[in-house]
């Protein structure tokens, strides 16, 4: 059976600066992960040895505890248009967000599904960042005095290690779905290496985020596309034109 | 101690430095007993206490002065115990006076006085008078009792600077133990004899308790706890520059009747009491030291025995040190330049020898006193200094006795480390190369050497268990084991290296110092365990526990009796009596034995500074004697010049007093070379009041500077509730105090507290003024 | 079990001789810690993990203005519910038969949790250096000598106290003799009371102290803090879950996926429709 070809067009969808901070964030949280999980149970004890005992997991997860910080900031700086733009979208829900969800399952686990139309963070994404964000404080706010327990009360240390604990659960949780649908879930695929690359086949953008996709097709950035993504229209020579910043 | 209805502990502090005493200090709280801690600083044995009262340092007899004068006034002593086992009948020589803090017979130019004066008064056959109603004008207790009328409570107060209240709190808590049956205890330490009135402050604490019938029964006595484990067996064993082995005193040629044995006895022997036995240990002694060489017709060796002419005291023979006077000494085990008084002249004064020699387990702050790190030029000091390696008590085999008089046997557990020997083993080995020195030598040098009687065995390692048959003696023709000293005699057939032992090793193979057995015997005496001399006797004169006919005074504590079916002494403890002396017989109703008059010294006319303790001040001192215008104790010697500088009030407002910690132990030798111990006290310190802190502009932990007529010394500061001044006459005089055990060598480190101490001791004993001087604290930046 | 034994501290019979610190450093073979001069005469601040108890020394002036100069042999009290052993992430901390909590140095892994969980403050890391130079910490604290129990010996520090201020026995009669001991002592300390905390289940060493807790720096009322509790009761095994669920989740998401997509082979490349 021959199945149509799908066009390679791509857009950008990422800047730079975001996929530096994501990855940044990605290799450092699982860094953090894989030095913690000895200390989260001890059915994970035999990681010690390729850590380095408990001394070099404790070294290693301090390393990557600043570098797991410093993601906001690479953002921050050098692509603040892209991060107010993501501040907008966790901030904005409406009714097709939730309708997302429902499809979203289908889709999950293989389903028929329909496509709910979408801006440039669909609202599962954005439950993704949302709970990251608020587990990301979490986890920060609660390991600085795990760190330096001789400097904060006793107290603030000892709810830091519950909460750092209840941060470490719930980021997990939300971040082997995340991981899951970029890397394994078919479906979600491109969108992977949207975030090593910063750009993505332009037929996928177009069905996962049409709002957006529409959007930068308005002001001219993107190329209007059919549903194999080749284009209705001639390629216009700023098609890969930076989006954003 | 566990028997005691209440202890009086005064110039001393158990919990701190006799912690194990503590352990039966519980036991009496346990029962019910009153624990009374009086002492210039809240310490923790304060602190385990019922009543706490304080008092200025060097104001022990005032303080006890006004408690026999309560005693008497409130009619709470011991009736017929006073009248029948003390001298309080006896009548005194109508010579006695006391008038303005002095008693009659003084000699201000010799500093001393005719004791003659003070004699008590003998009908024409010789025989003591007395009056049992004790009414008579001249009897001890009328004079006793108009001696301490002065002592009235108000007077006390103002020069002690004890709150009122406090005190009559102790005065009553520890006079109810003058009701027959009860029984209080006295224990003291150096608080009590480091001072210039030492021996009288321990004589105030014997009055009171004969006054209120506390002695020779359990739970009562004037206890000393030793300042070191085996000062009772370094004492029992001639210690005492004044003593032989066993109380004997040493022979002066001070005296003429000392130029002959014959004399000596005859001077030495009194009529009545035990000691008239005294012949019997004095030959027996010679005879252990000089063995055959000791003959009738060489008066036993007598004349082998050196006889001085002067105080060979602590502080005598360092001030013959500081004037070149003398050549050499030998330092067994201590630490001078750390422990002695006005410690940097006295190391000051090593360097005038010629040689010293120093036997210690570390190098000291004294046999190191000429090295740079001591302050020293080593260029300018010509000392030949050799350190001898001492053995540590686990790694030696021996005995020690302890202040219930026990003679414990300890065996080596360890190996000597390194070259380290046993005193005994250097003992040996110098006694035999001294001998083989003056082997060929004849004359008066080499005669008592040659003479000198050293059958310890051959080799370097002497056979203790020789040693400890010499000490019990033998008969020296048999060579059989002496039973006890009642069977010593003066025709030298028997020695005895020390006639108080005698009986500790009755027969062969039964060394009674290894008796280790933990059965309670009754009444907690445990007799098997261990010896105690005399006779393994527990309590000394318990006899004085019964009344006149032999019935313990309460049933409930009884420790001897005397049992009218047997027609003999006997009881749980060893009679300290003659067991055999039934009601009627001379002398059953005297208890102390050892007393030439069978009774206990209420007024003691042997005293070198007066019959009954009177108060003085402290050689320095910040208040005026209200007592009298004798400001200091007239009897004592004085030393002048740069050995003993002098501070007075107007530069040093403050006292000071010297302590111990319960971590470090007397120089501080053993301990400070101890690394759990020293981290537990790593710093020299002063306590201070808050008062005195807030004066000074000090603050918790400041460094500061103390200082007094001899010297400084920098310390840390530690401000503390526990210590008050002391409000005396209305005012305030403040007090401090610091631990002693500090020098600058081991591992816990900091100045000497000796070095402001001064060079002035005891009328009677020569022990330093350790607690009570002046000085004046500033901060250290 | 074998009988459950407690450690009994009477500090009204403490004479502050300090011989339980030295006997446990004997004992435990535990170096020497000089500290700064503290200006007190108590040696250590607190217990550390060279220093497993320390003889607490305390001037307290009453509210008449006595003084009392309070001593309190202080280490660790073995609680029947101890934070330490619930806060350990390798299951190093256990309860012994006698109810003494011991950390096992194989499975400590120095993380310190136990040390900021402990509501009495008595657990502290220690830095190692192994051959290779490397460091290392593990956690130390009294053990109460259960190497000594085991050989039916008591503990050092008990053995060696002089006037009894220390007794090893069953539990039930060593409770019973602090509240009988309290009752005795009323008159000379009005606030005397038996410690043996409730709020951890009661401890292994019970106190009689002569003042309230708070004049020992002892919290009043100790627990095994709650942010703890919370953490180690639910938290942890609701965070397992999660992960677990969302694991399952993603496990399942896979198998269907492949099975539909195996279905479905042709059809749209994600499966979905667009309503356009």
């Amino acid at each position: 059976m021959s199945k149509p070809q799908k066009s390679t067009v791509k857009v950008r969808r990422f800047s730079r600066a975001f996929v530096w901070a994501h990855a940044v964030n990605a290799i450092s949280f699982f860094a953090l992960y894989i030095t913690a999980l000895p200390m989260y149970t001890e059915f994970f004890d035999w990681l010690y040895p390729v850590l380095g005992g408990p001394e070099g997991a404790r070294l290693l997860h301090r390393i990557f505890a600043v570098a797991f910080v410093t993601p906001t900031f690479i953002w921050v700086i050098f692509d603040f248009k892209g991060f107010k733009l993501w501040m907008k979208e966790l901030v904005t829900w409406k009714k097709r967000d939730l309708e997302f969800f429902t499809e979203f399952v289908k889709e999950l686990f293989g389903f028929n599904f329909k496509h709910v139309r979408q801006t440039f963070f669909n609202a599962g994404e954005k439950i993704n960042s949302i709970i990251q964000i608020l587990t990301a404080i979490l986890i920060i706010g609660s390991g600085i005095p795990m760190w330096f327990p001789e400097i904060f009360p006793r107290a603030l240390v000892q709810w830091g290690y519950l909460l750092h604990n209840v941060g470490f659960g719930l980021a997990i949780a939300v971040v082997v779905g995340h991981v899951y649908l970029s890397v394994i879930h078919k479906n979600s695929k491109p969108g992977y290496s949207g975030v090593i690359t910063g750009e993505v086949p332009a037929w996928w953008a177009k069905e996962h985020y049409p709002d957006w996709y529409d959007e930068e097709v308005a002001k001219g950035n993107f190329p209007d596309i059919d549903k194999n993504g080749n284009p209705k229209k001639p390629t216009s020579p700023d098609k890969k034109k930076k989006k954003g910043a | 101690m566990q028997y005691t209805d209440c202890a009086l502990i005064m110039g001393a502090n158990p919990a701190e430095n006799h912690p194990i005493s503590f352990r039966w200090l519980q036991k009496a709280k346990d029962n019910g007993g009153k624990i009374v801690s009086v002492d210039p600083r809240y310490t923790r044995t304060s602190s385990m206490s019922d009543i706490y009262a304080p008092l200025r340092s060097g104001t022990d007899i005032p303080f006890i002065g006004g408690m026999i004068k309560y005693a008497l006034e409130n009619n709470l002593y011991h009736k017929e115990y006073v009248a029948k086992y003390t001298n309080a009948s006896f009548i005194v020589n109508a010579n006695y006076k006391f008038e303005d803090g002095l008693f009659s017979g003084y000699n201000e130019d010799k500093r001393a006085y005719d004791k003659t004066q003070w004699a008590f008064e003998k009908d024409a056959e010789g025989n003591l008078v007395k009056d049992f109603t004790l009414e008579h004008p001249r009897s001890v207790f009328q004079l006793m009792k108009k001696h301490y009328s002065r002592y009235d409570v108000d007077t006390v107060v103002k020069i002690t600077g004890t709150p009122k209240a406090d005190l009559l709190k102790v005065y009553e808590a520890f006079c109810a133990t003058g009701q027959v049956g009860k029984a209080g205890t006295i224990m003291y330490a150096m608080g009590t004899t480091q001072h210039t009135v030492g021996t009288q402050n321990v004589r105030a604490f014997a009055i009171i308790q004969l006054l209120l019938g506390n002695v020779g029964l359990p739970g009562g006595g004037v206890n000393a706890m030793r300042g070191e484990s085996n000062v009772q067996g370094s004492t029992d064993f001639g210690l005492l520059y004044g003593n032989l082995t066993g109380y004997l005193n040493a022979p002066t040629s001070t005296d003429v009747k000392n130029a002959t044995l014959a004399g000596h006895l005859e001077k030495e022997t009194p009529k009545t009491g035990y000691w008239s036995n005294k012949p019997k240990f004095i030959v027996s002694l010679l005879k252990a030291w000089y063995g055959p060489n000791a003959t009738a017709e060489n008066e036993f060796g007598y004349q082998y025995l050196p006889k001085g002419n002067k105080n060979y005291s602590h502080i005598n023979l360092f001030k013959a040190m500081y004037d070149g006077k003398l050549e050499g000494a030998f330092l067994f085990g201590t630490n001078p330049v750390v422990g002695g008084p006005n410690a940097g002249k006295e190391k000051e004064a090593l360097s005038n020898l010629k040689w010293l020699v120093a036997v210690d387990l570390w190098e000291t702050e004294t046999s190191a006193f000429w090295q740079e790190e001591a302050g020293s030029n080593p260029s300018k000091i010509n000392t030949e200094v050799f350190l001898l390696p001492a053995c540590s008590s686990y790694e030696k085999e021996g005995s020690i006795s302890n202040s219930a008089r026990w003679m414990q046997y300890r065996w080596q557990a360890i190996k000597p480390l390194g070259e380290s020997k046993a005193d005994l083993e250097i003992i040996h080995e110098l006694a035999t190369r001294i001998k083989g020195l003056y082997k060929n030598e004849a004359g008066p040098t080499a005669a008592p050497i040659n003479a000198l009687y050293w059958n310890y065995g051959e080799g370097h390692h002497p056979d203790i268990d020789l040693v400890c048959k010499e000490i019990n003696g033998y008969d020296t023709t048999t060579g059989k084991l002496i039973a006890g000293f009642g069977a010593l005699k003066a025709d030298g057939t028997t020695c005895s290296g020390n006639w108080i032992y005698c009986g500790f090793y009755p027969e062969e193979g039964k060394n009674r110092a290894k008796n280790r057995d933990k059965k309670d015997t009754g009444m907690s005496l445990y007799l098997n365990w261990s010896y105690s001399w005399p006779m393994n006797r527990r309590i000394l004169y318990n006899r004085a526990s019964c009344d006149p006919n032999g019935v313990p005074y309460n049933k409930e504590k009884a420790v001897v009796w005397y049992d009218a079916v047997q027609g003999k002494w006997t009881g749980v403890d060893v009679p300290d009596f003659v067991a055999t002396r039934k009601p009627g017989d001379a002398g059953f109703e005297d208890p102390f034995i050892m007393m030439n008059d069978g009774v206990g010294g209420v007024f003691a006319p042997t005293l070198n500074d007066g019959p009954l303790p009177e108060h003085y001040e402290p050689f320095e001192s910040p208040v005026k004697n209200p007592f009298s215008s004798q400001e200091i104790n007239p009897a004592i010697q004085l030393f002048d010049g740069k050995f003993n500088e002098r501070g007075f009030k107007a530069d040093f407002p403050i006292v000071a007093t010297t302590y111990r910690v319960s971590e470090h132990w007397q120089s501080g030798t053993m301990t400070r070379n101890q690394a759990w111990l020293s981290e537990l006290v790593p710093h020299m310190y002063i306590e201070m009041s808050e008062e005195l802190a807030k004066e000074k502009g000090i603050k918790n932990k400041d460094e500061v500077i103390v200082s007094s007529a001899r010297g400084e010394v920098k310390a840390y500061a530690m401000v503390t509730k526990r210590f008050k001044p002391h409000k005396i006459d209305g005012k305030n005089v403040h007090q401090i105090g610091m631990p002693w055990h500090f020098g600058y060598k081991g591992i816990a480190t900091g100045e000497t507290a000796n070095r402001l101490t001064p060079h002035i001791g005891d009328a009677n004993t020569t022990i330093p003024e350790y607690k009570a001087f002046l000085c004046d604290v500033r901060r250290a930046d | 079990m074998a009988t459950e034994y407690v450690k009994f501290v009477d500090v009204t019979k403490c004479d502050g001789c300090r011989a339980c610190m030295v006997a446990c450093k004997n004992w435990n073979d535990l170096p020497a810690e000089p500290q700064d001069f503290s200006g007190s005469v108590q040696s250590h601040a607190k217990t550390t993990a060279d220093t497993w108890n320390v003889l607490q020394y305390i001037e307290h002036e009453d509210s008449k203005g006595n003084l009392d100069y309070l001593f309190r042999h202080s280490a660790c009290f073995h609680c029947t519910d101890a934070a330490c052993e619930k806060v350990c992430p390798e299951n190093a901390i256990s309860y012994t038969d006698f109810g003494t909590v011991v950390i096992d140095h194989e499975k400590c892994v120095g993380c310190g949790y136990c040390v900021n969980n402990c509501p009495f403050e008595v657990i502290s890391l220690k830095e190692y250096v192994d051959k290779n130079g490397d460091k290392y910490k593990k956690a130390n604290k009294c053990t109460m000598c259960t190497d000594r129990l085991e050989e039916g010996l008591q503990p050092a520090c008990v053995t060696t106290c002089h006037t009894g201020a220390m007794e090893f026995g069953d539990k039930a009669e060593m409770i019973k003799k602090a509240e009988a001991r309290v009752k005795q002592i009323k008159d000379r300390y009005p606030n005397a009371m038996v410690y043996n905390p409730q709020g951890v289940g009661g401890t292994h060493t019970v106190y009689v102290l002569a003042e309230k807790p708070s004049v020992y720096g002892l919290p009043e009322n100790p627990k095994v803090p709650t942010s703890a509790v919370i953490w180690k009761d639910y938290a942890q095994p609701i965070g397992k879950m999660m992960i677990g669920a969302t694991t399952m989740a993603v496990v399942g998401a896979f198998i269907t996926n492949t099975i539909i997509s195996k279905k479905k082979n042709g059809k749209n490349e994600d499966g979905g429709e667009h309503h356009e």
